[in-house]
Order: C-alpha cells, then structure tokens, then sequence
C-alpha cells in the first residue's frame, strides 16, 4: 500500500486541496451544529422573536453551503487524482511494454498483460477517488469535532477518547476475521462461481451429447450452494459493522446519560453546550466507521498495485543501437560471431558463428525447439545480444542506427499478424513512407493478392481486423509479402510455414521469395526440400547449437542426421 | 425499462427475503430515526426539569433505539443478500434455459471467447438490481412514510416539508441523474473496448510493428485512447460525485426549512418548544438514510445496460425446423449445394458443395487452411444453419428432423472440445450416463490413454491436459456414444502422427460398417478412405479415391507433392 500512498502524495495540488477542503468541511460541520442548537436555544429556551434568529438562519444557510461545497470538491479532487494517476499507469505500462524485447518472441502473455492495462489499473481507482480523501479527511474532521466538544464539556472529550479507540481496534480485529473466513471459503466460492462459465462454455458439448437438459439442475444448486456460502463470509462481514454501530450506540449512550446528569442533576452544562454534543458527536462516529469502509475498497486496490509492480521491476535487456547510418539499397555483409543468448537456463544460443555474404541464400532447420526462430530474432535485431557480436559490414551492430537497420529487412513469419483496418492499410504498412496507389498495385500485384482484392466489393477498402479475420492462411501470407514487395528490403528473414497453404500461395511464395532474393541476402527458416536445396549455406540447429553447417551437397554426404530427416524420394512409401 | 422487468419478475421469485429484507431495513431507518429524535427530545425535557426517572426512561430508550437500530440493520443485510444471491441464480437458470437452445449456432457464428465473458459480467452487475436500484426508494418510502406520520402529531409543517424533502431527493434528484446519464451515454464501456482492441493489437502485432517502424505510432494512438477511456472515466466519476453532493445539500436544505419554519411557530407559540429540537433531529436522521440513493443513478443505468445486453444475447429466436425423428440405422448423407456465410463477412465460407456421403462410407475433407472444412462439416452437423441449398439425410431435408435427433446419431469430435471440472469419469459419462467404468477404461484404452484414471481430476477447460491428450479424451468419449454418423474435426492435429495413425485404424477396424467424415489437415494415410474431397476457398474443387486423385495429378496431388517435400 506504500506504493500507492507514494503516488498519491505526489499529486501535491490535489493533496493539498484535500486537506484545505477537509478543513473547511470539518469548519462548516461545526458551524452547521452552531447555528442549529443556536436557533432552538434561541426560541426555545432564550424564548426570542424569531426575527432575532433570523441572522443564525442564513448562518447555517451558509454552513450548509460550504460544507456541501467541500464535500463537493473534495469528491472531484479525489476523482481527479485518480484519473491523473491511472493515466501516469497506463501510460508507463505501455511504456515499459514497448521497451520490452522479449514481447516480439513471447505471445503467449498478452492476454494477460491487456488485462493489466485495464483491470488492474482501473482496480486502483477506489485507493484514489476515495480512500484517500477520505484518510485526509479522517485524520482532520475528528480532530476538529473533538476539539469543538471538548470547548464546550472537556468530560465528554474523555469520554470519546477513551470509547473512540475501540473501534479502530475491533475493526482490525473482525477485519482479520472476515479475511480469513474468506480465504477459507475462497476455494469454494471460485469453484461455485466457475460452474456456471464452465456450463456456458461447454454448452455446444453438451447439446451435441444431448446433456443439455440436466444442467439447469447444476446449475440451480451450485448457485444455491454459491449463496449459502457468501452469506457465510457475508455474515461475518456483517457482525463487525454490527459490533462497530453498537460500539458507537453505547458511547453516544454513555455521553448522553453524561450531558444529561450534568444537564439535570449538577446543573452544570448549558443547554446550549449539551445539545451541541450531541449533534457533534454521531457526526464524529460516523466519520470514523466512513473510514472503515473505505479501507475496505483500498484492499483490493493492492493486489491489483503490486501485479503492476511485478510489471515494473521486470529486468530488461535492451538492444543496443548506435549512430551510424547503412548505406541505403546497399546489401549489407552480416557476421554472427560467437553469439550467446539466453532467455532461461533452461534454453541458450551457444556459440553461434555464421558469416552471411550479400544476396547469399540461408536455410536454418533444426527439430522444433533448436533455437530457429530466436536465432531469427537474433539477427533481425530484436533481441538482445548475450555474448558474442553481429557485425554489419564489418560493424558492430551496437554502431549501426537503429532506424536504418530496420529500414533494411523484412521479416515474414509463418503467422503474420494482420492490424485492424483495411488491406490497402495493412500492406502500406510495410513502407516507412508515403506510398502511390500504384506501388500498392504493383506489391499486391507481386504477391498474387491483386485478383481477390479485385473480387471483394469493396476492394482495398475491406476491412481486416482482429488479427485479419475472414482471410486464409494463404491469404494472410501474401499480404506479408505484398508489405516485402513494397519496402523493398535488402534483408529478409522468411519462416516458411509447414504446411497448410493453398497450391496458389504455395507457388507465389516460392517465386516470390525467389523474386525478391535477387536485391537481398534471404535468411529462411526452411521445411522444404526444395528451399533447402536452393540455399548456398544451411545451417543446422540442435540444442541451441550450430550442429553442422554447409551446402546441401556436403551434409547429405557427410552428416547422418540431416541425411536421415530428408524426406524420402517421390512415390515412396508413406513415411 | 422494459428490460428490468424480466429481471424484476425473477428478484420477487422469492418473496420471502426480499420482504425481511424491506421490513428490517424499515425497522433499522425507523429505529435510527427514533435513536435521534428522543436524543433530542431528552436534551430538551432536560433543559427543563429535574427529574431524575424522565432522564433514565430516556436514555433507556435511547439504548433501546440504537440497539435496535444496529440489529435491524443486520438482518437487513443478511435477507436483502440472500435474496440477490437467490435472484442471481433464478437469472442463471432462466438465462441458460434461453440461450440453451441458440448455444451451438450461436458459438459457431462469433467468437464465444468474447461472448460469453460479457453474459458473465452482465449477470454479475444485475446483483446491484437489488440491493441499490429495486429496494432502496422502497424502504425509504416506507421509512418517511413512518417518520412523516409521527412528526404530523407534532406540526403538520415538518410532516409537509419532509414529504417533499422525500420527493426530491428519492425521486426527482435521482430520476434526474438518472435520465442525464442515459441522455449523456457515456462512452465508457466503448472506450474501454477500444483501448482494450488497441492494447492487445499492440502486444499481438509487436513484432510487426517494430520491424516496420510503427511503434512510436501506435504507441501514441493506445496513449490517446487510454487518455479518452480515463477522460470518460474522470466525467463518470464526477457526475457521481455531482448526483451525490446535490442530494446531501437538498437534504440539508430541507432540515434547514424545518428548522425555520419549527423556530418560527415556536416563536410564536404555536408548536411547543421542547419538540423542537426532537423535530430538528428527525430531519437529520431520517436524511442521513438517503445515501444509498445517491449511487441510485449509476446503478440503474448500468443494469438496465446489463439487462439490455443479455436480452439481445438471447433474443435471436431458435431456428425453426421440423420436429421429426431422424431413423436410427445407417443413412446416407447428401449436401446439395450448400453455402454458408459468416455474419459480418463479404465471402462466403463454403459454397455450392454438392457431394454424397454414402451409408458406411468414409470420407476425408481436405484442403488448405482456410479453405472451409470445418465450415462444411458444421453444416452437415446441423451446428450451423445451410444458408444456401439443403443438407439431406436418406434424401429427406435436415430441417425436418430436430437437432436432438440428429446429434443422437452423430459421434462428434470437434477441434476444440471442452471438457468440464471434475473427473475423467464425469466427464466421459457425459457420452453415456450409464458407461461402466470398465467400458470407460476399455475406450482410454482404445486411444492410448490407458495410463490415466478414471478417477483423474480435470481442471477448467481440461486445461490440465495437453492439447494431443484433450483430442483423444475428446475421441473416447465419442466412443461411448454409440452413434451410427462419425463426423470428425482434425480431431488428432495435436497427437504425434504414429499414434494419430494408429488412433484412425482402431477407429475404422472398429466400426467398418459406420459412417465416417473427417476432416483431415494432414494426407498421410487417406489410401484407405472410400472417398476424398478436396477444397479451396470454400468451393469443392476436386474428389475420388486416393488412387484416382493421384493419376489425375490435380490439385491434391499438388498437396500431397508438398507435403512429401516436408522435412521430418
């Protein structure tokens, strides 16, 4: 909760309009109880016109006033603070999202970091919009109250005093209670909770094997057992702002029975003093359980702070970039030299050294899990180096500008990743500029993407979203060519998919890659024979190691395993 | 508003709670009330007099009030509880037996993913139905109607500007906030949505996006929108914050009046002054009860939303079709050109199919991904609708038969099946109640799943399983089924190929004389299939045996030449 605290005091405006507002809605509270008793003692025991209590009338009118208009402000305030921190989380999460290398490799967490973007972020917002103000508040109004009762009975004070503690105590205490009681039944109450999206989710299943009748049963009774064991917690949740309404009962009993002896029996408290007390002190209890509750909703802002935190603290290897520029259109040299990456100890690139001369031809293969893809990453430039070097004509890659590297390669993978919008949209992307109608044209024209953009009524236009929904796998995979065609790349890293494509993308892609190989050196995670055979260099990967390197030629003669993974000749038996 | 009566009907389903609920939650306001008003009335009558045994009376009753006050209020909360719990279980219930009928067709068509946790959130906000919209003007009502009673035995003033203090703060102030908000319509779950679409975009096309230079685009395109989202969240909030303050200054505004008009009669001597005070304290007290109605806006209109939302979930009317009994025994099964189309998409998934699938035979769809296999083979369940042409079974259209006959008589495998929580057991019975576990045991057996227990425990969505595991849990419970039509969804793409090979042949060996379709992605092993057929882009383009699609070196002898062209 520190964390959070931190965050909120360093919106120092808003703390200290909080706490000026806090102020004058303590003030206006008790000039509020001023002029009331002031008007009853008047008429009723003054026995004065009511032309005389005029003045105390619009006394209060103006009490109520401020003290609504602080209540006011302080309600904004609290809903600003919130607003402006959320935005300062939001934006550093993307923030250290986009810094994040390893994102590029490792899908698989998205989800939830989407979900840490908005739900945790927006679970932060009670601590804000009201535990904050309503601390402020609580440390100052009673306080201030006490201090009012005090002036008029100091036995009273001592009263609350002594009373007023025990409810900050048995609030801990229940609190404690309440939250193991839940924990114990967390497990229980998920399961129940859970029944019903498990039932949704599995509707088709259960329609198809003619089950769906009886799960109107299940899901009657686990609703049934859900309710019976939330009132449980509930219950427990209850009994404490039970126990601390009658705490707050017998002290305002106490105090009562108090004014009231001094009031009748001694004779020494003026009606004046005695009503006051007791328009002030239920104000002050129920600052005090206002408190309690809002505690309450700061808990659940925690968790969801420390997710983030666990965000933050993340370390990150940056990729290293420099100042100079590559030549543009100029097919660069690469040297991979003893590269070292790990993501885990568990999975490492050892010792990888792999010289790849200008418009040469790369096949990397390798069971899954040898390292292809990160190997890919690697030289693409998007991850970071461990150990090791890529030299880029002759330059470490830590020298070369950043912009103009990528401005050299293209990378299509086996799954490209279509944005929402339209085609004409998703293939633009591939140039970092402003693009003609007609060099779209010509891309999809290359890519064989041209005659079903023709086909669809709304051509260029229609729209592809959600990950390019509507669009075949051989579609997708033109598209990611049509993006190459039109950057023009002088590298191009191409995982080439297993299977799975229509005969058209399938021979496209072939004469595509062949296309484009003739302005760039071509670095392909290959499964084709075909492709394999038509590199200059195939480079073998096992166990995050380069196991053999060499022309095709040259493995299939001196390396068993790559002779035993070919794929046996034509009209063979099935393997 | 109309929307919340379905809701309303199903919370009064049980009277009994919400009743308690509404009479504790009268009795604890009343009490409440009553605490302050003798507080005031036994400072007053202590002003005045000595004695002793007014004092104790007093504060016996004051004792009284707040204990009473504490423990209606408990048992408030523990009914009104009760009964939302209740409530949203009658809602889950009746919801499920609405959206039962629609459930295949309808996760067909969208994506259930998003689908179904909305109808979760959406039930989940209806338990503020209750407990913040439904029941709080009513226990107020009750408890002014009380107060206002007792207080015209004293002046009939205090009883008049009470009635309107009711008015306006439990009825015009929130219908007001109420009405702005629905007017306003805020976007915030819009917004949400967008920031929500634009993150993930970011994360998913990550890679993309930096390779082609846009990160620092869409990067400042998620801030803006986080920055819009926060914006109609900041106003949200205000607004709240606004509904709040100007129903506490109304009230008191009111108690103000009371005061005046109270001091005024007193002056001149026409209300007694000892009651003064205990009139001032009723209108502090019986306001200080109205606050639950200042999120009465916000939670009204969020479940009449939720309440619209889940309407038009289920408002799609079930499609209609003939209620015949499909035959038992083995039938041919005919598409004549069949076509279906996604809602919200411009091409057609399949279309114009027109192929026999003869009683016995076995069949395998093939083609490239995309191409609409599984499409077809949903069509031929009777998951999803023919939009064009018909699906014909002994030459008799689909539509008359009932969709429970027909999936009586299919053995399904989909590619995703879902499993429940509970056991490998509970959920293989779900085939056949009645398997034995030595029937259980022998089909785990027949897809190489013998090593596990019946007695396994299966987490949520089977996740506990392996993808290749999952399928062929998925093929022994359709073993169970005893169905006569195999229709299958590359049901083994995530099992290694020998024991996907070896699955297939027991499943043939086992029953030769039954239907199969499957669809297949990948080719190895179709020689024995009796037929194949071979799509592209939703249309049928080639079919025959293995044997006759090979000599004619078409497009499945294209497939297949790729395919042997793969490295191990």
């Amino acid at each position: 909760m520190k964390d959070l605290k931190q965050l909120a005091f360093e919106q120092k405006n808003s703390i200290s309009l909080l706490i000026v507002m806090s102020v004058l809605r303590g003030a206006a509270m008790i000039g509020q109880a001023v002029f009331f008793v002031l008007v009853v003692d008047g008429v009723f025991i003054k026995g004065r016109d009511f032309g005389e209590i005029t003045p105390f009338l619009f006394g209060l009118l103006l009490a109520i006033i401020v003290r609504s208009a602080a209540g006011y402000l302080i309600g904004r305030t609290g809903v600003d603070m919130a607003a402006a921190i959320k935005k300062q989380l939001r934006l550093k999460l993307i923030n250290s999202f986009k810094e994040d290398p390893l994102l590029s490799s490792a899908e698989s967490h998205s989800g939830q970091k989407v979900s840490l973007v908005l739900d945790a972020v927006d679970e932060t917002d009670g601590f804000f919009s009201k535990y904050i103000p309503q601390l402020i508040q609580s440390y100052i109004i009673p306080i201030m109250l006490l201090a009012a009762i005090i002036s008029q009975n100091w036995t009273t004070g001592l009263i609350i005093l002594v009373t007023a503690p025990f409810i900050p105590v048995f609030m801990a205490i229940v609190g404690k209670r309440t939250k193991e009681k839940a924990d114990e039944k967390m497990d229980q109450l998920n399961r129940f909770s859970g029944t019903f999206l498990d039932i949704l989710q599995g509707l088709t299943t259960l329609r198809l094997f003619g089950q769906g009748e009886k799960q109107k049963d299940k899901i009657e009774e686990s609703s049934k057992n859900f309710r019976d064991s939330t009132v449980d917690v509930l219950k427990s949740a209850f009994l404490s702002s039970l126990t601390l309404e009658y705490i707050s009962m017998l002290s305002i009993g106490i105090i009562a029975l108090e004014v009231g002896l001094r009031l009748v029996v001694f004779d020494n408290l003026s009606f004046f003093s005695a009503f006051l007390i007791m328009v002030l002190v239920p104000d002050f209890f129920t600052m005090l359980k206002d408190f309690g509750s809002a505690f309450h909703t700061a808990r659940g802002s925690v968790s969801a702070a420390q997710l983030m935190d666990e965000e933050f603290s993340k370390e990150r290897k940056q990729v290293v970039w420099g100042e100079t520029e590559l030549a543009e259109g100029k097919v660069p040299h690469l040297s991979l030299e003893n590269l070292n990456f790990a993501y885990s100890p568990q999975f490492e690139l050892r010792d990888i050294s792999i010289d790849i001369e200008p418009y040469s031809k790369i096949a990397v293969i390798g069971k899954s899990g040898s390292g292809k893809t990160t190997l890919m990453h690697l030289i693409a430039g998007l991850l970071p180096i461990k150990e090791g070097d890529i030299l880029i004509d002759g330059k470490p890659r830590e020298e070369i500008d950043e912009s103009s590297w990528f401005k050299q390669i293209s990378y299509i993978s086996q799954s490209p990743y279509l944005f929402a919008g339209t085609i004409k949209e998703n293939i633009a992307i591939g140039a970092d500029r402003e693009t003609s109608q007609k060099e779209i044209d010509e891309a999809a024209e290359k890519a064989g993407i041209s005659d079903l953009i023709a086909s669809l009524p709304q051509g260029y236009e229609t729209g592809v979203g959600e990950g390019g929904r509507g669009l075949s796998g051989g579609e997708k995979q033109r598209i990611a060519l049509a993006r190459a065609f039109l950057k023009k790349p002088t590298i191009i890293l191409f995982d080439e998919p297993t299977t799975g494509l229509d005969l058209q993308t399938e021979r496209i892609l072939q004469q595509s890659i062949e296309e484009l190989s003739r302005y760039a050196t071509v670095i392909t995670v290959a499964h084709r024979l075909h492709t394999i055979r038509n590199s200059d260099h195939i480079v073998f990967l096992e166990n995050g190691k380069v196991a053999a390197a060499g022309t095709h030629e040259e493995l299939a003669a001196n390396f068993e395993p790559y002779r035993n993974r070919l794929p046996l000749p034509q009209g063979g038996a099935t393997r | 508003m109309n929307e919340l009566v379905q809701v309303l009907k199903l919370t009064l389903h049980e009277k009994r709670d919400v009743a308690l609920a509404i009479i504790f939650g009268m009795l604890a306001g009343l009490a409440s009330v009553a605490l302050l008003a003798s507080s005031g009335y036994l400072i007053s009558k202590a002003a005045l007099t000595g004695q002793l045994t007014v004092l104790i009376v007093i504060g016996a009753c004051l004792k009284l009030f707040g204990l009473g006050s504490a423990v209606s209020r408990y048992s408030e909360r523990l009914f009104s509880h009760r009964a939302t719990f209740t409530m949203l279980g009658n809602l889950r219930v009746s919801f499920f037996e609405r959206l039962s009928p629609l459930a295949p067709e309808l996760y067909g068509k969208y994506r259930s993913g998003d689908l179904l946790s909305r109808i979760i959130g959406d039930v989940e906000s209806l338990q503020n139905f209750l407990l913040r919209v439904f029941y709080p003007p009513i226990v107020l009502l009750l408890v002014f109607t009380g107060t206002i009673l007792f207080t015209l035995y004293f002046s009939i003033y205090t009883a008049i500007l009470l009635a309107v203090g009711y008015l306006l703060t439990a009825v015009v102030v929130p219908a007001y906030f109420a009405w702005r908000k629905r007017r306003r319509n805020w976007r915030t779950r819009e917004s949400r949505g967008a920031l929500s679409a634009e993150a993930a975009e970011f994360l998913y096309g990550f890679r993309d996006l930096k390779i082609y230079r846009q990160l620092a685009g869409k990067e400042q395109k998620l801030a803006g929108l986080a920055e819009s989202y926060n914006e109609e969240q900041r106003n949200e909030g205000k607004e709240e914050v606004y509904s709040q303050s100007a129903n506490g200054f109304i009230a008191l505004l009111i108690s103000l009046a009371i005061l005046a008009s109270g001091a005024y009669f007193t002056a001149a001597g026409e209300l007694e002054g000892i009651y003064l005070a205990m009139l001032v304290m009723i209108s502090l007290g019986v306001f200080e009860n109205m606050a639950p109605m200042a999120a009465f806006p916000a939670h009204f209109e969020e479940s009449r939303k939720a309440a619209v939302r889940l309407e038009s979930v289920v408002a799609e009317k079930p499609r209609e079709k003939g209620s015949d009994e499909l035959p038992e025994g083995l039938l041919t099964i005919s598409a004549k050109n069949v076509g279906y189309m996604f809602p919200n998409e411009q091409r057609p998934a399949v279309e114009d199919i027109t192929i026999d699938f003869p009683a016995g035979s076995k069949t395998a769809i093939v083609g490239p991904s995309g191409s609409g296999k599984s499409t077809l083979l949903a069509v031929l369940m009777d998951i999803l609708p023919a939009r064009d042409g018909q699906v014909l079974f002994n030459d008799v259209s689909a539509e008359e038969f009932s969709q429970e006959s027909i999936w009586r008589s299919l053995n399904v495998v989909l590619q995703e099946n879902h499993f429940f929580q509970g056991t490998l057991r509970s959920n293989l019975q779900i085939a056949d109640p009645s398997a034995t576990d030595k029937q259980m045991a022998a089909a785990l057996e027949r897809v190489e799943l013998g090593r596990f227990s019946l007695a396994m425990e299966v987490e949520e969505k089977g996740q506990n399983l392996s993808g290749g595991e999952r399928q062929r849990l998925a093929i022994a419970r359709a073993l169970l089924k005893k169905g006569d039509i195999w229709m299958l969804d590359e049901p083994v793409s995530s099992v290694d190929s020998e024991t996907g090979q070896l699955i297939y042949e027991r499943l043939f060996d086992d029953h030769p004389d039954k239907t199969f379709i499957v669809v297949s992605h990948d080719l190895t092993g179709l020689e024995k299939m009796d037929q194949i057929i071979v799509l592209e882009n939703g249309r049928l383009i080639e079919s025959g045996s293995y044997d006759e699609l090979m000599r004619s070196e078409g497009y499945f002898y294209g497939l297949k030449e790729i395919e042997q062209q793969v490295m191990a």
